[in-house]
């Protein structure tokens, strides 16, 4: 463990923290990752690299560039193979339960939307990011890295200025909890930007809207 | 219809009114409300121009006010932060109300009765023909270079253009034979307006027969006209301005009527009244026109003896009133051959009379003129023999609409009867509610400029038919020099810029602090009397400074 270094110290995407790998699809911009336990990887991500509103990415070669696909955790999911299979017991406790063909045990899903893309340079940071919906298609077992907060920031500054650009796209997939995905990732980029930084008040604006459109659609006000 | 490089919009569908329809433009074509606009509808075969009127404009879309929540982030920021292109994202949703298209049989607009379908690309009506249909000239094509009409005023160009793009010339014989109400609060530019027009109206190819009656001096410039080459005319016409100061302005005594006597003396008694109304029909039946207050009260004395007592006191009153006042003259009148002529403009500076003389001179002068138009069109004996155009400063003291004043009756009567007989009246007015409803409500032709008094705006919305809804929301916001045109003189309102004057204008406000400072100055440069003020002895002397 000694070789992942604490969030934010490196860029390098190359020793970023193992989150999952993804399992399935349901958009070519939204999908399911299974999040690493103990027994897939040497180092599983701790509960607070794999929490809600947490950025990802994922690698991909294209014409022999490397680039990252960023993503988000918009959503989570419990998985429990048992459930709703163990009706009422007729065996005794200790007598061993079987399954046939099922050794299947419980995992956490997560649900991650894509946001954009960015190259890959040469000393593992990233460059010309881009909030333009990514073409090309993840696959099934592609690992889903920890993308730490300095490469979040890189990723969202274009010409000195935050953008997020693909705002509607990323309401659109995470619907119910659209504004606090937005809200989860204004927060992060608030913690990393330096306190006299201009962008803190553009965030807050953009912050303000969200929650107010959320509020209004859920018929608070 | 398939060049589209002039069309700034396309109709969208009906609009709430039966005359509405609703238009969408993006929005680097800004169209204001009151711009005209055109598109081309089939009559009985022949393309028409359907001109339409600007009524309200609406953002439909946007960026949303959620953007502006901080003022010291641009919206273009946040909208940047968002990937929300920011160039050509607005689209407005535009409501216009049909004019007409212009009949040239009927010259004036007339409703196609159909508005236009959706998709009808619209454009901005082009200047020349906007110039030929707003004014109601009377053009028998629908786009005629109306600089070269004879009678036409050029009063300005409309507002919502480039200055002098799209000018409007109003034909003078419209306004001139239907009366004029110029009316604005004050500082607005009605004396100005009044001015312009006077000008116009005063060129070689119109050649007025005008009259000020001017209570505070605000025409001392009109002078300069003379000797100014755009008055003059090829055959050597240049225009005459008269001024009569209060010393040459004179009512014959027997030139008043009862009514106005009795409005002289202050609250004669019934008995008083009645002494004096007998009396007075008497020297009128006389043969002589000239006489004076002696006369009168001779008369009385034969009719009622030496000593009764009410005729003792008019006679106190008579003296006072009308013999002291030197407005009043037994033989001595205005010679109206002197103050109507053609080409002629007279200004009668009456700042210096009280109002009471103001309204007298004036309610004799138009009793007098009316009589002579009157017998002119009856083919008698007349003075003047050609139209006359009167022009009122401060016009609801002329006509109030409540207290007595005897000007009251004449104007009613040539406000409403004037235009058979060629005497027309131009009303101006920064308190449109005070002016008497009959005399406003006959002025043909219309200029209302800045109006914010709420009254004043009901008074107009009720008199003047022509002002419609649209024309009337724009008064409260006009700044000084733009007006609004309406009723006889145009086919449909307009929202114009007042052109500048030729003359130099010489009614502004005073240079009040320049003034003080001069005075000051002045002060200053006389030593001594301001050291003997120390002495505590300045009494005397200062009152001799001040004159
Ligand atoms: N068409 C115009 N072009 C340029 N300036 C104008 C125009 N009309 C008015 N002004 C300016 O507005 C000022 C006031 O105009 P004006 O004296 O005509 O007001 P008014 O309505 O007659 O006021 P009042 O009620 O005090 O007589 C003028 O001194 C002039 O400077
Ligand atoms: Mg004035």
């Amino acid at each position: 463990m000694t070789d992942t270094p604490p969030d934010g110290d490196s860029p390098d995407l190359d020793s970023c923290v193992r989150i999952g790998s993804i399992v399935s699809s349901n958009s070519h911009l939204d999908y399911v990752v299974e999040v690493y336990k103990e027994r897939d990887c040497d180092r599983p991500p701790e509960l607070h690299e794999r929490e809600f509103g947490q950025p990802v990415f994922i690698k991909k070669t294209v014409n022999g560039t490397e680039h990252a696909v960023i993503g988000v955790i918009y959503d989570t999911q419990l998985v429990d193979p048992d459930q709703g299979r163990t009706g009422p017991r007729l065996a005794q406790d200790d007598q061993a339960q079987f399954t046939p063909g099922y050794i299947e045990e419980r995992t956490t899903l997560a649900g991650v939307a894509l946001l954009g893309t960015a190259e890959i340079a040469e000393d593992g940071t990233i460059q010309e990011p881009t909030h333009q919906m990514p073409r090309w298609t993840l696959e099934v077992e592609d690992t889903v890295f920890h993308c730490p907060d300095q490469v979040t920031v890189s990723f969202h500054t274009v010409d000195e200025q935050i953008q997020l650009a693909y705002m509607d796209r990323l309401l659109d997939i995470a619907g119910d909890l659209g504004s606090e995905v937005i809200v989860a990732l204004i927060d992060r980029l608030r913690g990393v930007l330096p306190e006299d930084d201009p962008n803190h008040r553009v965030l807050d604006v953009v912050e303000q809207n969200v929650q107010w459109q959320a509020r209004e659609q859920r018929g608070v006000v | 219809m398939a060049d589209r490089s002039n069309v700034v919009g396309t109709v969208a569908g009906p609009g709430d009114d039966p005359n509405e329809f609703v238009f969408v433009t993006p929005s680097d074509k800004s169209i204001k409300t009151g711009e005209f606009i055109t598109y081309t509808i089939s009559v009985e075969g022949e393309p028409r121009s359907v001109f339409a009127r600007v009524t309200n404009r609406e953002l439909i879309r946007g960026l949303p006010e959620g953007f502006l929540a901080d003022p010291e982030v641009g919206p273009e920021t946040v909208a940047a932060t968002l990937g929300v292109p920011t160039d050509d994202t607005e689209l407005y949703r535009l409501t216009a109300t049909v004019i007409g298209y212009y009949d040239t049989n009927m010259t004036t607009f007339a409703n196609p009765r159909q508005l236009p379908d959706p998709g009808t690309p619209l454009s901005i009506a082009p200047h020349q023909q906007l110039e030929t249909v707003l004014p109601n000239l009377g053009c028998e094509t629908d786009s005629t270079d109306v600089t070269t009409l004879d009678g036409v005023a050029h009063v300005g160009w409309l507002l919502n253009r480039p200055a002098e793009a799209t000018n409007l010339h109003i034909p003078i014989e419209e306004f001139a034979s239907t009366h004029l109400a110029i009316l604005a609060s004050t500082g607005s530019g009605k004396s100005y307006t009044a001015s312009v027009l006077i000008e116009e109206m005063m060129r070689p190819s119109s050649r007025a027969s005008l009259l000020v009656f001017d209570p505070h001096g605000e025409y001392d410039t009109l002078a300069e006209m003379q000797g100014e080459e755009a008055f003059q005319g090829e055959d050597g016409y240049e225009p005459e301005i008269e001024y009569y100061d209060p010393e040459r302005l004179r009512v014959r005594i027997s030139e008043l009527e009862i009514g106005d006597v009795m409005a002289i003396l202050d609250n004669p008694s019934n008995r008083m009244q009645e002494r004096l109304s007998t009396a007075w029909q008497a020297m009128q039946r006389q043969e002589s026109r000239t006489w004076g207050i002696d006369e009168l009260i001779g008369e009385m004395e034969r009719i009622y003896g030496d000593d009764d007592a009410s005729v003792g006191a008019l006679e106190w009153r008579l003296r006072r009133s009308i013999e002291r006042n030197d407005l009043f003259h037994p033989e001595e009148n205005v010679p109206l051959d002197e103050i109507v002529d053609p080409g002629q403009c007279t200004v009668l500076q009456m700042d210096t009379l009280d109002r009471r003389d103001q309204q007298l001179i004036t309610t004799v002068l138009l009793r007098r003129m009316y009589r002579e138009r009157l017998d002119d069109v009856r083919d008698r004996d007349s003075d003047i023999e050609h139209p006359i155009f009167a022009l009122f400063e401060e016009g609801h003291r002329f006509a109030p609409a409540s207290g007595e004043s005897p000007s009251l009756g004449i104007m009613r009567t040539i406000t409403s009867e004037g235009r058979k007989f060629g005497f027309g009246l131009g009303i101006i007015s920064q308190r449109p509610s005070k002016i008497d409803q009959d005399v406003l409500s006959q002025c043909g032709t219309q200029i209302s400029m800045q109006i914010k008094n709420p009254n004043d705006q009901d008074a107009i919305k009720n008199s003047v038919e022509a002002a419609g809804e649209d024309v009337l929301r724009e008064l409260p916001g006009l700044t000084p020099g733009q007006a609004v045109v309406s009723g006889d003189a145009m086919n449909t309102p307009a929202l114009i810029q007042v052109r500048q004057r030729r003359t130099p204008h010489g009614a502004g406000s005073r240079p009040v602090i320049e003034e003080w400072r001069e005075a000051y100055d002045e002060r200053q440069r006389e030593p001594t009397q301001s050291e003997s003020a120390d002495f505590g002895e300045g009494d005397s002397t200062g009152v001799q400074s001040l004159d």
